[in-house]
């Protein structure tokens, strides 16, 4: 089995609400516990929030394009902007020791998904690919 | 998201309700550095509405707790759903927030 649902939402906070929704229609569909979905809801929420602060360094004016794929063995979700080139160096989150402001959303992303990565053959915008396993029954 | 202050026992209380996000938290942030700004001594923040909260939302209250701890104000939580009490605790933000699970522990402590 090989679906895949696209969606395309203005790069404005406004419709952050609407990639939620069909992230959890999607958990929905992939059989996933409700737990998962929500963690994967956040970090895809997390991710889509980087691209308007960082690619689009604010611009509401843009495209996010995110693709989810059910897989045999998980659920790939890739997002997908046309703005400023992540910096793979400086994205890390801050040390959870370290009270401060900000810093978070990476962590939210990076504890759920099993593959985090940003395509290297994109030439323009990013393309960054995410992917949760099927836990082996 | 909605937002309410309101006074009980003499406390200002915010009660949250709905998804707190990125669209979302500057008008809690506005509100939350208001009642700073008035150097409120006790704030408590009623969660029991919240379904959702981010990256954002967590930002904005810590700021507003670095901005009570200034003055020694106290920013105190209840009410906060598993799954909400989770991101905290992931966060290790449950160590730094003042958390109780209904609003008499939260004005009594």
């Amino acid at each position: 089995m090989k679906d895949a649902v696209v969606i395309t939402v203005p790069s404005h906070p406004k419709y952050l609400s609407m990639v939620r929704s069909a992230t959890v229609n999607m958990g929905k569909l992939y059989g996933m516990e409700d737990p998962v979905t929500e963690d994967i809801k956040l970090a895809v929420d997390e991710a889509c929030s980087n691209v308007i602060k960082h690619a689009y360094r604010g611009d509401t004016s843009k495209k996010i394009v995110i693709k989810y794929k059910i897989m045999q063995n998980g659920l790939a979700v890739i997002i997908e902007d046309s703005g400023i080139k992540a910096n793979l160096k400086s994205i890390k989150g801050r040390d959870l020791d370290d009270v401060r402001p900000g810093g978070l959303g990476i962590h939210f992303i990076k504890r759920v998904f099993d593959v985090f990565k940003f395509d290297e053959k994109k030439k323009e915008g990013n393309r960054l690919i995410l992917i949760k396993y099927r836990e082996k029954e | 998201m909605n937002i309410e202050v309101s006074d009980y026992n003499g406390k200002k209380i915010i009660i949250l309700s709905g998804e707190v996000d990125m669209y979302s938290s500057p008008l809690l942030r506005e509100k939350l550095l208001d009642l700073i700004k008035r150097k409120v001594p006790t704030l408590i923040v009623d969660f029991k509405g919240v379904s959702y909260i981010d990256s954002s939302g967590i930002a904005t209250f810590v700021e507003g707790l670095k901005g009570m701890k200034s003055y020694g104000g106290r920013l105190r939580f209840f009410g906060l759903h598993q799954g909400i009490m989770e991101i905290f605790s992931f966060s290790k933000l449950d160590r730094v927030f003042e958390i109780y699970g209904n609003i008499d522990d939260a004005i009594n402590s």
